[in-house]
């Protein structure tokens, strides 16, 4: 029987007010996996309040103890990681290799809030007038939240949870309502550390709880991950009820392949950013840009290698792309490789209408090329979210960087070359917030904030590394002497 | 029999090995050895755990089951099975692009490779 989800709220399973559950299905099996609450304005509301009665004892805890709680969890997501990886899996539909590699990513977020002890630390200045001393304090601000998206269901999340925490504030997650599980196994994790009540709190829902979030005066700030218009959306809403906001949108990010890169190690790359995660990443490979005489040899070796790409049930280890996330997400890709075909694209390989034995019901969608792409054609500017790459011609280096910058996102680009003169130029002159040199995903690691510029993302800092403990605390000045 | 095309395909496949390896000579009360299978199955899942690298994930082709045979079955081939083991670990290896379980990969060809030999 598929299990009622709760919230976690002031260190207790509750159920939500709300007598409305959204099914979450197994997009490869059809199997109803889980019911997850439409929680209400009251759900939030309660989770703000047990935040905030439980802030002050715990921007108490000296920073290093709330670190030891990093560690502690770190070892408990250890001792869960191929449960929570094929979780991941059985509600998103990617592979396990892919799960796996989220989990990974996200205890690296982990490890990075374990340093919280250095990274709190500000600075100082002694006589900055004879007599006065300044330093620079750096204390937690308050409640924060979190909105995260169905891609990444494990990872998102322990981008901003483990680092809002140990910075001493208290934070409210509301996970994806179509990806809601992975979520409470972690706070099933979370449970297990024994933190004060209302530390960590979750929220499961939709759009009423999203918006009770960024409305709600006793939330301080809000991390999201998203779509465009609902980063937007996000931004404006937080922004007018005097909120802080990080907000990741979507994204269209471009890979040039020059005529030197070594084709067939670059195309075993691109097969990941471009066909990884079924093409559901915010970093996913969208465009190739073959330069010159590499258009027809990329375009040749990506058909060669995108038709042998294994489609399955992302449980077997043996599957190298697995489903999209729903039918609705399927019908919206495919209308959208059509929509391309009617603007004039010409499909060198055809991921519709693709059969998988044994899962008749799964949301396929196979690796899918257009090629001839031109810059004023939909798939061109639209983000589709899904496993369809776009091949696109420039007759050199500057138009290809063009063709790039002439984008409305600004999440990630890439270029393929062994020439460092052109990968010097590319990351100097390319307007993207993640730059891949010979790496077609250009994921930062932990320590790195998560770059993002143009429609990609709304907000001054972005989630990760330092940027991401300057979001989650405040700064405050110390004027003093002695009389 | 299915291809190894995946990073935990491989990895997966590896640690089934280790595993029938160390009951194969629990059964056949060598129990060093039988520690020995045991230990490299550890260090396989934790490399598989901690050496998954997301952003590289790449198909991997010209790999199959098929091509190792393993006769657990019989008591008395520990030379063959330690072989066609030294064999899919000397095959595998230069297929992984991560230079940690790449050369953890490589350690237990060797080992295998020792105990054919033994």
């Amino acid at each position: 029987m598929a299990k009622k989800l709760k919230n976690y709220i002031g260190g207790e399973w509750v159920e939500s007010i709300t007598s409305d559950y959204i099914p979450v299905h197994n997009p490869a099996t059809c199997e109803l996996l889980a019911e997850c609450p439409d929680s209400t304005y009251e759900d939030v509301d309660r989770a703000v309040q047990a935040a905030l009665e439980g802030f002050d004892e715990w921007r108490r805890t000296p920073v290093m103890n709330r670190a030891q709680y990093m560690y502690r969890f770190k070892t408990l997501l250890e001792d869960r990681f191929e449960d929570l990886s094929r979780t991941v899996v059985q509600e998103n539909g990617k592979t396990l290799d892919e799960a796996r590699g989220e989990v990974r990513r996200g205890i690296e977020s982990v490890d990075f809030a374990t340093g919280m002890p250095f990274l709190m630390r500000a600075d100082g200045l002694e006589d900055v007038s004879s007599g006065i001393d300044e330093f620079t304090m750096r204390q937690p601000a308050g409640v924060f939240a979190a909105i995260t998206p169905f891609n990444f269901p494990a990872m998102v999340p322990l981008w901003f949870l483990p680092t809002a925490i140990t910075c001493g504030n208290t934070f409210i997650l509301k996970p994806s309502p179509q990806t809601p599980i992975s979520m409470d196994i972690l706070f099933e994790i979370l449970e297990e550390l024994d933190l004060p009540e209302g530390v960590v709190n979750l929220v499961q829902g939709g759009k009423a709880s999203s918006m009770a979030i960024m409305e709600h005066p006793g939330v301080k700030g809000v991390s999201f991950v998203g779509s465009t218009p609902v980063a937007k959306l996000v931004y404006e809403t937080c922004t007018r009820h005097g909120k802080r906001v990080q907000a990741q949108g979507g994204a269209k990010n471009y890979i040039a392949v020059m005529p030197d890169a070594n084709m067939e190690a670059s195309v075993k790359n691109i097969m990941g950013a471009a066909y990884g995660c079924a093409g559901q990443r915010c970093l996913a490979a969208a465009v190739v840009v073959g330069v010159g005489e590499a258009y027809d040899k990329v375009r040749d070796e990506v058909a060669k290698q995108a038709q042998n790409l294994r489609v399955g049930y992302g449980l077997n280890e043996t599957t190298q792309m697995g489903t999209v996330v729903s039918a609705a997400a399927k019908d919206r890709i495919e209308n959208l490789i059509q929509r391309g075909v009617d603007e004039g694209a010409k499909v060198v390989l055809d991921g519709r209408n693709i059969s998988v034995d044994g899962f008749k019901e799964g949301t396929f969608v196979g690796p899918t090329i257009l090629g001839d792409v031109t810059p004023d054609m939909t798939v061109a500017k639209e983000e589709i979210f899904g496993p369809v790459l776009s091949l696109m011609k420039a007759e050199n280096f500057d138009e290809a960087v063009e063709l790039i910058n002439n984008s409305r996102y600004g999440n990630a680009a890439s270029i393929f070359t062994t020439n460092g003169g052109y990968a010097r130029d590319f990351k100097y002159r390319v307007n993207a917030g993640n730059i891949g040199i010979n790496i077609g995903v250009a994921a930062p690691s932990a320590s790195f904030p998560f770059g993002g510029q143009k429609d990609s993302f709304f907000g001054d800092l972005h989630g990760q590394g330092t940027d991401s403990v300057e979001f989650y605390t405040e700064r405050k000045i110390v004027i003093e002497r002695w009389i | 029999m299915a291809s190894l095309n995946t990073f935990g395909a491989i990895l997966t496949y590896a640690i089934n090995l280790e595993e029938r390896l160390r009951d194969y000579y629990q059964a056949a009360g060598n129990a060093t050895r039988a520690q020995g299978a045991d230990k490299r199955r550890q260090t396989l899942e934790r490399i598989r755990r901690e050496y998954v690298v997301e952003i590289t994930l790449e198909p991997i082709d010209g790999l199959d089951e098929a091509n190792y045979v393993f006769a657990f079955d019989n008591p008395a081939a520990q030379r063959d099975i330690e072989s066609t083991a030294a064999r899919f670990y000397a095959d595998v290896s230069p297929k992984i692009n991560v230079r940690q379980a790449q050369r953890a990969l490589e350690r237990c060809g060797k080992e295998h490779h020792e105990l054919a030999q033994a």
